[in-house]
């Protein structure tokens, strides 16, 4: 029976050596919602594909997350006992959303479309999208969405204010992952910028022009902090090479004189 | 100065030293045309020398302890003055260790260095290399990191392929089923104490043959290239009117020693991250599996011989059989001929093999 046991946790650490996590995860068992939903035609089994490609099934956030239900019982998936919760009315999009993204909630119910929550103004799916919901990024920013509603003029203010902050976070990231990859302590760096870009994106539901531009003022400064770090990792790398070249052309050196001292005693 | 010969005079007039340095080096003769190859093992012992001292020093600042392995060894790249030189300098020795190893076994292949009566010397290199191979593979997993972690797993999990006793074997390396601190722990005592232990003895017992039976002499350069040792008595192979050691070959081992340590310092300096992929700084997780580990560069000849065949235990088979020959090898090949060019079996079977080598490691990296 141990035998068995050790057989069977060989095999399985076998094939976890050998497949890609992501094949693995592809190949988990699908939970009952799925299962059932894809199905279906129209409507009902619609919403599974459109998962599919937003960012919550990236993250492994499925339909229970927001739905709630039993995702392993196909009986009493959609049971209230089981804490099914079903699809929201459209004011309540927000705060349902909310249980999990809750500054962005506050953000929200703060800025001008929350407060229009109602009368019209939008939610949380209008511009993100329900089902195949996308990451926030100023790409959602763009005329075609923001004109259903009203005119890009004040939109696109925003959008420039902060695109050169984006710009700068992900250069910022990018440094910052190169220096990790090279056995570089960037705890602090990365915790600094993870702070920096949160209360960036607390911007991104901010309709306030002046508002905008003054915060990124102040985050692009915390910015330029991150980035002096860096700048003096760069300098440092800089002068390892600088000592590098000179040691090399010693050791160099070296060899050539011994080579010439040895040629004396033949 | 004055003191310092009256420290030489103190120690020479109680155990002659002057008298055994001068029998040792400067009356020690080398064959006329020995060639620069011969400098190999000198480079080799200046590298372990590094290990030992760089060693030592990330050892003072190193934790073995599965919780504060990989921070201390972050800790050492990151704040302690020239941790990061020490690292990298101990992580690329390691690899240039190996890599001039095989070199000097190249070059005493080809020479026929390694023909009677220097069985032993090759069986004693020969081991040596395997020992090297050992303490790498233990070093590696020490960092605690993802590529430490799953690369161990790997490396010991082969050892299941061995009919009857190869769980217990894995379960004896790893100290469990699944690599873990356990592991470490065996690990670091391996690495540290052991091996060094034994590559040090094995070291000496290889300078001590090489004393006893003498240097070989080319094959190069010379009418007569056949081995003349009978094998029915022992014979020191002396070198009469043949170059000092001492200056002239320490010289030129300084010479050679100057221009590793050149290229050494080159990568150490210019490229360290030759060797070390994304996931050697990534700290170790048990529950998530990098897509694509793969060995250091040469164990992925054996890699992909493992991968080649329809299962482990052939592959395992015949990567025994293959070391096996090779570590036999001056039983084997008892032809008295020592030139490479007049061995054309012998020089078809060593480049065919190298070859062969060279492209499984290729073929092992992009697989």
């Amino acid at each position: 029976m141990r035998h068995a046991n050790y057989v069977m946790n060989t095999i399985v650490l076998l094939f976890s050596l050998i497949l890609p996590v992501a094949v693995l995860a592809a190949e988990q068992p699908e939970i009952v919602c799925i299962q059932c939903h894809s199905t279906m035609p129209g409507k009902i089994g619609e919403p599974v594909n459109l998962w599919r490609g937003s960012v919550h099934a990236e993250n492994g956030i499925a339909c229970n997350a927001c739905h709630g239900g039993d995702p392993s019982d196909a009986a009493n998936a959609m049971s209230p006992a089981r804490g099914f919760l079903g699809a929201p009315k459209e004011k309540a999009i927000p705060a349902f959303c909310g249980r999990c993204h809750v500054g962005v909630h506050t953000d929200y119910l703060a800025s001008a479309h929350g407060r229009a929550l109602g009368k019209g103004g939008p939610t949380c799916v209008t511009c993100h999208s329900n089902h195949q919901v996308l990451k926030a990024s100023l790409d959602l920013i763009n005329e075609k969405s923001c004109t259903r509603c009203h005119s890009f003029e004040r939109a696109r203010v925003i959008k420039a204010a902060m695109q050169e902050t984006e710009a700068m976070i992900v250069g910022i990231d990018a440094r910052i992952k190169a220096y990790k990859a090279t056995g570089t302590d960037t705890d602090k760096l990365e915790k600094g910028l993870f702070a920096v870009r949160n209360r960036f994106h607390t911007l991104f539901h901010n309709v306030d022009v002046e508002m905008v531009k003054k915060e990124s003022t102040q985050i692009q400064a915390e910015l330029k902090k991150i980035e002096a770090v860096l700048q003096g990792l760069d300098d440092s790398r800089h002068k390892r090479k600088i000592a590098g070249a000179i040691v090399v052309a010693g050791a160099l050196l070296a060899a050539v004189f011994v080579h010439l001292l040895r040629k004396t005693y033949e | 100065m004055a003191l310092f010969k009256r420290v030489i005079d103190w120690i020479d007039v109680r155990i002659g030293a002057r008298d055994l340095a001068q029998k040792q080096v400067g009356d020690y003769l080398l064959p006329r045309n020995i060639n620069v190859w011969y400098s190999m093992g000198s480079i080799l012992l200046f590298i372990f020398v590094m290990q030992i001292v760089t060693g030592i020093l990330l050892l003072i600042y190193y934790v073995p302890d599965a919780d504060k392995a990989f921070k201390s060894v972050t800790y050492i790249m990151n704040e302690v003055p020239f941790g990061w030189l020490i690292r990298m300098c101990h992580a690329v020795g390691s690899n240039m260790m190996v890599l001039v190893l095989l070199l000097h076994m190249f070059s005493v292949l080809f020479m026929g260095s390694y023909k009677g009566p220097r069985e032993l010397n090759w069986v004693t290199g020969f081991i040596l290399l395997t020992l090297v191979q050992g303490i790498s593979l233990t070093g590696y997993l020490l960092p605690w990191s993802q590529l430490s972690f799953w690369a161990t797993t790997v490396a010991t999990n082969s050892a299941n392929a061995i009919p009857v006793v190869g769980h217990y074997l894995v379960e004896f390396l790893r100290g469990g089923k699944l690599v873990g601190p356990a592991t470490l722990g065996r690990f670091f005592a391996l690495h540290v104490a052991v091996i060094p232990l034994a590559i040090g003895a094995l070291v000496g017992l290889h300078l001590f043959l090489l004393e006893r039976i003498g240097v070989s002499t080319p094959p190069f350069g010379l009418k007569e290239t056949k081995n003349s040792w009978q094998g029915k008595e022992f014979r020191y192979e002396g070198h009469p009117g043949g170059i000092r050691f001492f200056p002239n070959y320490a010289l030129q081992d300084l010479t050679s020693i100057a221009i590793y340590f050149a290229c050494f310092l080159g990568v150490v300096f210019f490229d360290p991250y030759l060797f070390f992929p994304r996931d050697a700084f990534l700290p170790a997780n048990a529950f998530v599996t990098p897509a694509h580990i793969k060995p250091e560069w040469y164990f992925l000849a054996n890699y992909q011989t493992l991968k080649i065949f329809p299962n482990e235990l052939i592959g395992l088979t015949v990567q025994g059989a293959a070391m096996t020959f090779l570590a036999l090898l001056p039983f084997i090949d008892r032809g008295p001929e020592r030139h490479p060019l007049k061995r054309p079996v012998f020089m078809v079977c060593t480049l065919g093999g190298i070859l062969l080598w060279l492209g499984l490691t290729v073929w092992g990296h992009y697989s």
